[in-house]
């Protein structure tokens, strides 16, 4: 249902728009690694942010620990727990997706993002997913992020998009 | 001395009569210049009137064909000018009825750009349920807080019927009787710590599929509000196209 060109785009897609939204300061660097293991990442908590077409569904889902090298990296303001702080990181990063999504699928909306626990990983399955890659995400050594793209069709999906369409600046800011 | 002054005299005369002579031919040839000169000048005037009047002639020809060619294209402009007005009567009476019928596009147009409007509240409707998704996930984590707190009163009986099986061990044949009750605890603090597990991944489960559904609703409810926005955006430029025809 899925053509390898659409995965392979949306798996760029993925990257530009977080390397682009997750880092705090621009200027730092931001690894991506495709895990080809099949094993969900590891962190406790997990935020899910979803888009929706009429052809598909897809949650895009970064794993996180509540730990000292998160908090270090994305808590300026001691006032806001690193949750807030993620999920906002989160939304610009799927706001960035969406935004070069809608170029091939004028039909798209966004939810807002909400924060889960990592066990529910293991129901990923229930959502009868055509499609699943998972990435570990790495920005400056020091901060690991694992993140899943989640994707549901019920009609063929082929797409190409850009090559340098998803590094491109994007992501309006999406309010929740 | 006599005959020199006759002699001088003479030549005085035959000088003058010589002069005289001279200037009269000179006269004579002047005349017959200037009677040329005129003369030239008198045909150079008539071939020049006689060229003047063929071109006359010419361009009297030629005006003259102008003349008709201009008639016939009056004539047949008249003709078209009756035909163009034949079928300006024709397309401002097709024109009239386009405008009864515009009448009637401009209201559609504008009652489409009404309802698509209406419709986007819809969105209000998806965000509704999105809050209820909040609510149902708040009683989730409520269960999970007191499913933690059952699964820790379960491994601390566990701990407790273990001991007490280590007691009546102790106690030897008296304790027989109460090393069963013991087994008995523990054998229901073990089925309750595996109803506790199950109960803890069936909330899990259900965090997750909850989530994703009601998230999938109100990302569905966007979009829809996004296309229906644009529906009354053309129904819009729409009522705005008919209105400028009309006008």
């Amino acid at each position: 249902m899925i053509s390898e060109r659409t995965k392979d785009s949306l798996g760029r897609i993925f990257m530009g728009a977080a390397r682009s939204r997750l880092p705090a300061r621009p200027d730092d660097a931001c690894e991506i690694v495709e895990r080809r293991d099949g094993a969900s990442p590891k962190q406790a908590r997990v935020v899910v942010v979803t888009i929706s077409s009429m052809q598909f569904r897809l949650l895009l889902l970064l794993h996180f620990d509540d730990d000292d090298a998160m908090r270090d990296y994305y808590v300026s303001d001691a006032s806001r727990p690193l949750t807030d702080v993620f999920t906002e990181a989160a939304n610009l990063c799927c706001g960035a997706m969406n935004q070069q999504l809608v170029g091939h699928f004028p039909d798209l909306g966004m939810s807002t993002p909400y924060t889960l626990g990592g066990q529910c990983m293991a129901y990923l399955a229930e959502l009868k997913p055509d499609h699943v890659a998972r990435y570990d995400v790495s920005i400056n050594g020091a901060v690991q992020i694992g993140a899943t793209l989640c994707v549901c069709t019920r009609a063929p999906l082929d797409f190409v998009a850009q090559e340098s369409a998803a590094e491109d600046t994007g992501g309006e800011l999406e309010l929740f | 001395m006599a005959a020199q002054y006759g002699m001088v005299a003479a030549a005085a005369v035959a000088g003058v009569a010589f002069i005289a002579f001279v200037a009269a031919v000179w006269y004579a040839r002047s005349q017959r210049r200037i009677a040329t000169r005129v003369q030239t000048q008198i045909e150079q005037q008539r071939e020049a009137l006689a060229l003047a009047e063929a071109r006359h002639d010419d361009e009297q020809r030629a005006s003259s064909g102008e003349r008709d060619a201009l008639a016939a294209e009056v004539a047949r402009l008249t003709d078209e000018l009756e035909q163009q007005h034949a079928r300006f009567a024709v397309v401002r009476s097709e024109l009239e009825c386009a405008l009864v019928r515009g009448g009637d596009a401009l209201q559609r147009a504008s009652r489409i750009a009404e309802e698509a409007a209406r419709l986007k509240r819809f969105a209000d409707t998806f965000e509704r349920w999105h809050e209820q998704m909040t609510s149902l996930m708040a009683q989730n984590q409520d269960m999970h807080q007191k499913n933690q707190e059952l699964a820790s009163i379960v491994s601390h009986v566990l701990i407790v019927s273990l001991n007490a099986s280590i007691e009546a061990a102790r106690a030897g044949a008296a304790g027989r009787g109460f090393s069963i009750v013991a087994g008995e605890v523990r054998a229901l603090a073990a089925r309750s710590q595996e109803l506790s597990r199950s109960y803890r991944d069936s909330l899990n489960r259900n965090d997750f599929v909850t989530a994703a559904t009601f998230q999938d609703i109100q990302a569905g409810g966007k979009m829809m509000a996004a296309s229906l926005a644009g529906v009354e955006s053309l129904a819009s430029q729409l009522h705005d196209a008919f209105e400028r025809a009309a006008a």
